[in-house]
């Protein structure tokens, strides 16, 4: 390992175990510096795991309450990004538990399309006008895939997770997280060419 | 070609690469699947529309609302203080629980002492000396006992009218 590796690894440790202390704590200064840190990261998952914005509003609240509450249980053997995501998981599963008893299937779309879609930079007219397309369909795609899917691609592509990480948050085998990334993909690929079935 | 070639070729390219495999094994797969890309022209396909796919779900834009993050932690604040407050109530009923046992203990050595003396000289056995202690002790509890019994039940009222 070299030493820049070594240097960001170690001082990321750090982190995690100054996070764990003060999650101990429960050090409010801490816990607004962290939903000031992670409020898009979260947000983003919540809205493509739930799909509807309203919903991911009120549990992206809910999971910082969660936070405070149980943050004693955080492991800083691990990113605690993959901690909070759990524990955002675990509150949507909740939520449909209440109100019909499945898992993630209940969080499917509802026809409205959360997302806003940027103007993407330092390109032609033309091409930012097909990549905003592009970015439209695939949006729309999205609020059509099964939530697993969503939620694997969510964190695979937008919050960058190894698929160890990934694994550990949504708590299925490896070989199951490939297996949704790959058939999510595989399942956008129509949207893409604007050919959804 | 045969389609378990195909399969994991997309595979490959569907998990980007970095973490599907490790070390050696990273780069014979990678090596592998630009040979394989190389002749093959639908995976190439695939893997362009794959790369577009995920520029497109990296494109997509959510922010959360300025309301929303400042409103959670006006929340997250005020659970944060009915906790704090919470466990402080909790410090208070351990610490006065502390201190009642301690006085208990104090005070039932002192009684017994007091007791044993009294028997004594009185010329009582120990054994009469010591229901008198025990009944002595125990009045106070059997007393709030049979008040708690008898709320709501004609002997409270009947109290409360000598009182009254």
């Amino acid at each position: 390992m070299n030493a820049t590796a070594f240097y960001f690894e170690s001082s990321m440790t750090q982190e995690t175990t100054e996070i764990a202390r003060g999650l101990r704590r429960r050090d409010p200064d801490l816990l607004d510096r962290l939903i000031e840190q992670y409020q898009h990261r979260l947000f983003r998952y919540l809205v493509h795991l739930t799909g509807r914005r309203e919903l991911a509003e009120d549990l992206f609240q809910e999971t910082w309450i969660r936070v405070l509450e149980r943050g004693h249980q955080f492991n800083d053997k691990y990113a605690f990004s993959t901690w909070l995501f759990a524990v955002a998981r675990n509150l949507a599963i909740d939520h449909m538990r209440r109100k019909q008893p499945a898992s993630l299937d209940g969080l499917l779309n509802d026809g409205e399309t959360p997302f806003d879609v940027p103007a993407t930079g330092r390109a032609s007219a033309f091409d930012m006008t097909v990549q905003r397309e592009q970015t439209e369909q695939i949006a729309a795609g999205m609020q059509h895939l099964p939530a697993e899917y969503r939620e694997a691609l969510t964190l695979r592509f937008q919050e960058g997770m190894s698929l160890e990480e990934i694994a550990s948050v949504v708590r299925v085998p490896l070989g199951t997280v490939k297996s949704r990334i790959y058939r999510g993909l595989s399942a956008l690929e129509p949207w893409l060419k604007g050919m959804p079935s | 070609m045969n389609t378990d070639a195909h399969e994991r070729a997309r595979k490959l390219v569907a998990l980007d690469g970095p973490d599907e495999v490790s070390g050696s094994d990273q780069v014979a797969s990678n090596a592998w699947l630009r040979a394989h890309l190389e002749t093959c022209d639908a995976c190439r396909a695939f893997a362009g529309n794959a790369a577009e796919t995920i520029r497109g779900l990296r494109a997509i834009s959510l922010v959360a609302g300025r309301g929303l993050v400042s409103t959670t932690q006006t929340r997250v604040r005020r659970r944060a203080l009915e906790l704090q407050r919470h466990r402080e109530r909790l410090w208070l009923v351990a610490v006065s629980c502390t201190a009642v046992t301690l006085c208990a203990l104090l005070s039932t050595a002192a009684l017994w002492r007091g007791f044993e003396w009294l028997g004594t000289r009185a010329h009582l056995a120990p054994s009469v000396w010591q229901v008198g202690f025990l009944v002595f002790c125990g009045m106070p509890a059997v007393v709030a006992g049979v008040l708690l019994l008898a709320k709501d039940t004609h002997l409270a009222d009947h109290a409360g009218s000598y009182q009254g």
